[in-house]
């Protein structure tokens, strides 16, 4: 075990999704940012923390991963300035503001983003 | 008959936001383009449905190529005009060549619909395909981004490339454009966030169906420094020869 590996781990990380919850661990949730504080000073819960970054697990069932996923979309999104960003190919042009509902609807785009952050999640774990 | 290698009909709209599409493709084509190829570039206005299917019976291309609004039967192109739905006899026009349609869901029903009629490849999306519209078309990396991984199959097929290794590198230049907005130079922009999840997203419902071992442009770099270059070889030759004549004498 090395606290080098959530170092870099950390260090690879774009700088806006260090803030964003990511780590489930005894029904709390760690962003980036806190995890690596947690193994930085050696505590028990950072030990079990490491161990989780060094697998590159969120530590999640599907149902968490859905809730953290949906959390991560509404935090990042409410933070945007609301003006089109987003289109598709479909002819539909979205704020993200109009995105944040889709996601809160459960409509297939929303699900669409909704999937794609729990892949994204584990992409991030896997940042080296 | 059958469709005319190193023949390539790209279909450019422009409204509805569809010219942040066209403008990345649009510049690919000039880059990647080599003497001995045909070009037709149906721009704008010019980008009809009438116009693109008469370019198909006219100049028979191997490779079509498009960007328009889809759905999961029907793609269109400018002012959203319908192209092809998988009910059209027009599908018949797409036999024996190499279809691309940057298009969103197409590959639920159309795409299937184009390989029944006999087209040798397809290369589309089942979800939606999304783009980043912050910015100008074509003013930032940021709007360029998944057109530029979208379009690395045209580029490839432009290089000479068979549509399998086509395909490879699209995928490859997909794995690209995401780890530069997640790891690479542009983790920490401002829009970092956004675009390497539209990319992961286009790339996990990119679709390829048909075959992979044709090679719609075989040899244009041959083309381009074998026969075209002997006349400018000859005359750098020639030229040195009288010029060395001239030194010693």
């Amino acid at each position: 075990m090395s606290k080098d590996l959530v170092q870099k781990w950390y260090e690879h990380l774009p700088n806006q999704e260090r803030e964003l919850p990511l780590i489930l661990l005894d029904g709390i949730v760690y962003t980036p940012t806190t995890a690596y504080n947690e193994v930085m000073r050696d505590s028990p819960v950072g030990i079990r923390l490491q161990a989780l970054i060094e697998q590159g697990k969120f530590g999640t069932s599907t149902e968490d991963e859905q809730a953290i996923a949906k959390t991560r979309l509404e935090q990042w999104l409410s933070t945007q300035p609301d003006k089109p960003l987003f289109a598709t190919l479909s002819n539909k042009v979205f704020t993200p503001s109009q995105l944040l509902e889709e996601i809160q609807s459960g409509t297939p785009i929303g699900e669409q983003w909704k999937n794609n952050e729990i892949n994204h999640m584990r992409n991030l774990m896997h940042l080296r | 008959m059958p469709a005319l290698e190193n023949t390539f009909l790209f279909a450019e709209p422009l409204k509805h936001y569809l010219e942040y599409a066209s403008v990345v493709l649009h510049q690919i084509v000039e880059a990647n383009k080599h003497s001995g190829q045909t070009i037709i570039e149906l721009i704008g206005d010019d980008a009809t449905p009438d116009n693109a299917l008469k370019q198909l019976q006219n100049t028979n291309p191997i490779v079509f190529s498009m960007t328009g609004h889809g759905n999961e039967t029907t793609t269109s192109l400018e002012c959203t005009a319908v192209l092809v739905n998988t009910e059209s006899p027009q599908l018949s026009l797409l036999k024996g060549r190499v279809v691309s349609l940057v298009s969103c869901l197409t590959a639920q029903q159309l795409g299937p619909a184009i390989i029944d009629a006999g087209a040798t490849a397809y290369l589309g999306y089942k979800e939606n395909f999304w783009f980043f519209i912050g910015d100008a078309a074509g003013t930032t990396r940021a709007v360029q981004s998944p057109f530029l991984a979208a379009f690395q199959f045209e580029a490839s097929l432009l290089q000479g490339k068979s549509v399998a290794d086509a395909r490879k590198d699209q995928l490859a230049k997909y794995d690209e454009e995401i780890a530069y907005w997640m790891s690479g130079a542009g983790k920490n922009d401002v829009n970092s966030m956004e675009l390497s999840r539209i990319l992961e997203m286009n790339k996990a419902v990119s679709v390829f169906l048909g075959e992979g071992y044709i090679t719609p442009s075989p040899g244009p770099t041959v083309l381009t420094a074998g026969a075209n270059s002997i006349p400018f070889a000859l005359a750098g030759v020639l030229l040195g020869i009288a010029i060395y004549r001239e030194i010693v004498a």
